[in-house]
């Protein structure tokens, strides 16, 4: 016999892919006994789940709805895993709590669903605006896809026993008792630069005014809304207009030569991601006179301030009621120079000299999976998790701004109604609930960044890139370009 | 009537056996026939199907309507040829085996028994038994993958085109942007120039770094070798990604660099900033090298206590210096014993995606398309597929890519030195 | 060579070396020394640092690591990372030396072809297979499953043969033909003859099939959806800014184990890599 019997291994290896294949392929629906327990997998941001609040939301939920056999559990993901990649084969979470561009970037793929307002009891309290994040148009119809909880826009961080022992007489000129830089960039900016300037320290580096890394478009947005530039354009329907991105449009080109000035006070920091890394220790040990973030990092500078203060000897619960009381959370100046030049004298410029400032905001809310087994329980569980109760509590424990008027009207924080004024007065440009604005970051912030740069070139011996505000027009042409291919190009 | 069984075998997976009264051969056969018959059945041509319609019926997530996937689908298929393919073997190799039973028998011989028949093919052929695992297991998870890349680039997914919406198969049109899309051809060679001179230059300061720091470490004079040795250890330690994120650090504006910098009362530097060019591919290439010397020097080391020290004697007798003893002894045996290492390394520093993705990731500078001048082609399709979502584009730019390193190392290996000894196996 | 005389030219090439050797071990040990360092960062915060220190140290950071566990679950990641390093390197090492042995000692028909094949496929840019395996792995349920990973890992090993193929190469085949005049199987002359001879070669390739689990980043990112199943790269990865001594201490912690290893097994580990290179 010459040959060899072969392929007993051909044959063990079809059989084992054949029943692999045979048993996966009816594995899909396995119906589900009726009198389970429903469990709800709630997935919340890191900051809810580091400081209790979400712990103390599911135990209250679970404890309330003991009886009809629903849990709510943390779903314990990452909290900006993809609903488009885990939703679809059921490893996503039922309920989502994301910022609005996140969640209608989902909804647009109708990865979450759309609820009916009337459905919850949150709903009367919520202002018009904030449910406007949430809108979606399908086929010439509107839904809504979010639940709003609460709004975020750049806030001003800054510690209250910092201010300078004067300011009531020398940086409060209208005397309205509000410091005059936390009214204008002008006077920000004089302000900066007085403690810029008279910093003692050898390297001058102990003592800055206003901070902010400047590489960041939500966070320093102001410098091209209020000068008219938007992301996208609007249709006369009202809806979006994916097409028209206007970053250069208006003058948003001397918006930009006011950051650029700007920038010039601050340290090369400005230009990558360091001071938004370091803003909460800097701010805290007094280095930077205030720095730019959203309320809901409000505890983490309470939290760096409190260790602050029990290094100079205080108990812990002293250090943290004193980092409570001492650390501030302002709206940002509301006025920027028209002509974008703002080492003038602000009493020099009459009223019409100036603009209004228009943040980038956000709101922030709960979405339901379109994937979820158990849709009125998540319905339940939103409600639950929106009502007055549970917001006031996520506001105490997190700082945040609910878009409850009922619960923002009774705590006495108005940072809240700030905020809605601000929106109504539009002066909140919202990030645009529509998928696209994933594309809109990445070419900004390379262009932002850049710009802050162009205050440090001429120090280390470069050209300046931004000498002109012909220069800044083409090159905020240039990222709407960019956006507008990067969107374009490849879709048909 | 002989042939009756090779017929009825080549109809019949294992009924020829069974005829030859080969009852347990021809019972797991025939196992594998109606597993297979199962398979198919079952989900076999529906998958097939699939593969080539990619969905019919779109899902509708709020209606909770349950459509196709059309990538799922593609997946199936692919996998679904696969299992006909290794049937078709498995069924060649049932025929052939009925046909060595005939002619044993035709001589008169005595089929051996099935458990002797399982020894001899287990010893014989022992190389189908050790590579079936190891084979099984890369066709799955590394060449199935693969084709489904390859595949998805014919496809229009990417774009508005992803699930629930359906995928469709488009042709060469994601080729065809490629070659007429300005954005995207300017972008893919500048890009490629610049892979090339970074895999070049890379490649070659690894492989000299680490050949130099061993041949330093190999010196007579130098004692403690395993204490100096240690230090390039530990940077081997640590998990890549963290080395790179914390040099991300390490030269931002607040990184201990330009601390030290500044407090000599100089200007910091943008090292890794937009318009910083040059910089920053140096400082990648070094950033590179620093972690991927520890390897190469080890492999140096081991290659070089491999080398006969007779050669150098010979050569310091003949008054040979040392650079010519390095050019003409060393060099030649190293380089020609690591082709293989050579091309290895070569590759990945080509696919190198850690590098800038952590050091300089987020940004796109004017001229590029989704790209940033240090941005390698790898880096540019992981902004195009995954960042941007355009997969088809993202797909048939990485068969390119996968294309050009083939042809270059491929040609490259079967020249080699190693390759070539190949050719007098044993 | 005498002894007695040492030239002016052989202690300028050692002080000349030494300056060398020196100069590399700091330039590889600093930022090692500083992501040490700033694990003992008191405040948690790389920004109290001046340069290249913390201003003042603590082992918080560690005790945190291990005892504040309710959102970045370290010992657990340490666990699963351990279990799917372990098992990976088990099967992998198996898979990889079967297959080395096999395609260096056997000549069949399709070796040149499964070489020249495991050259190219080991050039496809792999994140770009990463949409499929996830695919695959959804289909067979294996989401959310450490098993996932190791079948993964160890599925990938054999492709990396090249070394071990090498270091087989240069067992002589006389050996084998020896044992098989006696009548060995070639299974028995795996087991009997070739894996003791290559032990040195086991141990190099355990330990780098250890290594790669061990740090990988991309695939439990992709595979493991629940924190609790994380492994340390992903769940260090997606700690917050603020936290960076935290991050550089579970840095540290992981590395350690590779250097213990690394150390007890050096001597295996040169004779690994160096027989893998040379073929002769």
């Amino acid at each position: 016999m010459r040959r060899i019997r072969r392929d007993f291994a051909v044959t063990a290896c079809v059989c084992m892919i054949a029943g692999m294949l045979a048993g996966c392929g009816n594995s899909d629906s396995t119906p589900k006994d009726p009198d389970e327990i429903i469990t709800l997998r709630i997935l919340e941001n890191d900051t809810a789940k580091s400081k209790g609040y979400l712990d103390e939301l599911l135990n209250a939920f679970n404890e309330a709805h003991k009886e009809e056999g629903i849990v709510a559990v943390d779903a314990n993901m990452d909290e900006y895993s993809n609903l488009a990649e885990n939703g679809p084969y059921g490893y996503g979470p039922d309920v989502i709590y994301q910022a609005n561009d996140k969640l209608m970037a989902y909804a647009s793929d109708k990865h979450i669903l759309p609820i009916s307002p009337e459905d919850y009891e949150c709903a009367e309290y919520i202002p018009e605006q904030a449910w406007d994040a949430f809108r979606l148009q399908v086929d010439g119809e509107s839904y809504t896809c979010g639940i709003p909880v609460n709004i975020q826009e750049p806030m001003l961080f800054y510690r209250a026993d910092k201010m300078p022992e004067n300011w009531e007489t020398e940086w409060d000129d209208d005397g309205n008792g509000v410091a005059d830089f936390f009214e204008n960039w002008n006077d920000l900016y004089a302000y900066s630069k007085y403690l810029r300037d008279t910093d003692p320290s050898a390297n001058k580096d102990s003592q800055y005014g206003f901070m902010a890394s400047f590489n960041n478009l939500y966070l320093n947005g102001e410098f091209i809304f209020s000068y008219g530039g938007y992301v996208f354009g609007k249709n006369a329907d009202g809806t979006l207009n994916t097409e028209d991105i206007g970053f250069g449009k208006g003058n948003a080109a001397t918006g930009l030569m006011a950051l650029r000035q700007m920038a010039g006070l601050m340290n090369e920091g400005c230009i990558d991601d360091t001071i938004t890394s370091t803003r909460y220790e800097k701010v805290a040990d007094g280095t930077y006179f205030c720095t730019v973030s959203t309320p809901d990092t409000y505890t983490l500078f309470v939290e760096k301030l409190a260790l602050q203060y029990e290094d100079s000897g205080m108990s812990k619960e002293e250090a943290q009621a004193k980092a409570e009381e001492n650390l501030k959370m302002v709206e940002l100046p509301v006025r920027l120079p028209a002509d974008g030049d703002l080492s003038r004298d602000s009493s020099e410029l009459a009223d019409g000299d100036w603009v209004e400032s228009v943040v980038m905001g956000g709101v922030n809310g709960y979405g339901i999976s379109s994937y979820t087994k158990y849709k009125d329980a998540c319905v339940e569980f939103v409600n639950f998790a929106t009502s007055y109760d549970m917001i006031k509590t996520r506001q105490e424990m997190l700082g945040i701004a609910p878009t409850r008027s009922d619960v923002s009207a009774e705590s006495g924080d108005q940072t809240s109604e700030l905020i809605f004024q601000s929106l109504s007065e539009n002066r909140i440009y919202l990030m645009p609930s529509v998928k696209e604005v994933d594309q809109i970051w990445t070419p900004s912030q390379t262009l932002l960044g850049d710009v802050a740069k162009d205050s440090f070139r001429a120090n280390s011996g470069e050209t300046e890139k931004y000498k002109t505000v012909e220069d800044m027009q083409t090159a905020l042409d240039g990222v709407s370009k960019n956006i507008y291919d990067a969107i374009y190009t490849l879709a048909d | 009537m002989k042939k009756i069984r090779v017929y009825a075998s080549s109809v019949v997976m294992g009924s020829g056996q069974l005829m030859q009264g080969q009852w347990i051969k021809g019972l797991l056969y025939l196992g594998c026939l109606a597993a297979f018959v199962t398979y198919l059945v079952t989900t076999g041509v529906t998958d097939i199907i699939g593969f080539f319609t990619l969905g019919t019926e779109t899902a509708d997530p709020w209606l909770g309507t349950k459509g196709d996937d059309s990538i799922l689908m593609m997946l199936r298929g692919i996998l679904a040829f696969f299992i006909i393919a290794a049937y078709g073997l498995l069924h060649a190799a049932n025929i052939r085996d009925v046909k060595e039973g005939e002619e044993a028998l035709a001589q008169g011989k005595k089929l051996p028994s099935f458990w002797k028949a399982f020894r001899t093919f287990t010893d014989r052929k022992f190389y189908v038994v050790a590579l079936f695992v190891p084979i099984v297991g890369v066709l799955i998870l590394n060449v199935l993958p693969i084709v489904f890349m390859i595949l998805i680039s014919f496809t229009n997914y990417g774009g508005d085109i992803v699930p629930p919406a359906l995928v469709d198969w488009v042709g060469l049109d994601n080729y065809g942007k490629i070659l007429t899309l300005t954005e995207i051809k300017g972008t893919f060679f500048r890009i490629l120039g610049w892979n090339l001179v970074w895999a070049v230059l890379a490649t070659f300061l690894n492989y000299f770094g680490g050949l130099g720091l061993a041949l330093l470490l190999n010196k007579k004079c130098v004692k403690g070798k395993t204490f100096w040795r240690t230090f390039p250890i530990l940077a081997y330690a640590i998990p890549g990604f963290i080395t790179l994120l914390g040099f991300k650090f390490l030269f931002s504006y607040g990184g201990p660099i330009n601390y030290y910098i500044t407090m000599n009362g100089g200007t910091a530097v943008g090292f890794l900033d937009i318009d910083a060019g040059i910089k920053a591919k140096l400082i990648g290439l070094l950033v590179n090298t620093w972690c991927s010397v520890p390897t190469s020097m080890l492999l140096a080391t081991g290659i070089l206590s491999n080398m006969n020290t007779d050669l150098y004697d010979a050569a310091s007798i003949d008054g040979a210096g040392r650079w010519k003893q390095f050019t003409k002894i060393t060099l030649p045996f190293v380089v020609f014993s690591t082709t293989p290492v050579i091309i290895t390394s070569f590759i990945g520093n080509f696919n190198n995606f850690g590098v800038f993705y952590f050091l300089r990731g987020g940004l796109y500078n004017d001229g590029y398309f989704l790209a940033s001048d240090t941005d390698l082609l790898i880096n540019w399709l992981y902004n195009l597929s995954i960042d941007n979502n355009y997969y088809g584009i993202g797909a048939a730019v990485s068969l390119v890519i996968f294309i050009i390193t083939s042809v270059i190392s491929l040609s490259v290996y079967v020249r080699s030195n190693a390759y070539r000894k190949e050719d007098s196996f044993r | 060579m005498k002894k007695k005389h040492v030239s002016k030219a052989a202690i300028l090439d050692a002080v000349i070396t030494y300056v060398i050797l020196i100069a590399v071990c700091v330039i590889f040990f600093f930022p090692v020394l500083w992501i040490i360092a700033s694990s003992f960062s008191r405040s948690g915060s790389i920004y109290d640092i001046k340069g290249f220190f913390p201003s003042s140290f603590s082992m918080a950071s560690y005790v945190k690591l291990f005892r504040d566990t309710a959102m970045y679950n370290y010992p657990n990641w340490l666990l699963n990372t351990l279990f799917v390093a372990v098992f990976s390197s088990l099967i992998g090492t198996v898979l990889v030396i079967l297959t080395a042995f096999t395609i260096s000692t056997f000549q069949f028909k399709s070796r040149r072809l499964l070489m020249k094949s495991a050259l190219v496929l080991s050039m496809f840019p792999s994140f770009m297979g990463m949409t499929a395996v996830y695919l695959i792995m959804v289909n067979f349920n294996l989401i959310n499953q450490l098993w996932s990973l190791i079948l993964i890992y160890a599925a990938g090993a054999p492709m990396g043969y090249l070394v071990q193929k090498g270091y087989f190469d240069t067992i002589s085949n006389t050996i084998y033909e020896a044992a098989r005049i006696d009548g060995a199987t070639n299974g028995m002359i795996f087991r009997k003859i070739t894996l003791p001879l290559a032990k040195p070669m086991i141990v190099y390739t355990a330990l780098t099939q250890f290594a790669w689990p061990w740090s990988d980043f991309i695939l439990p990112k992709l595979l493991l959806k629940n924190k609790e199943l994380w492994t340390v790269s992903v769940g260090l990865a997606s700690l917050d800014e603020t936290q960076f001594s935290r991050f550089a201490a579970g840095s540290v912690f992981i590395s350690v184990p590779i250097v213990i290893l690394y150390f007890s097994l050096s001597k295996f580990l040169v004779a690994g890599v160096s027989a893998g290179a040379v073929k002769e």
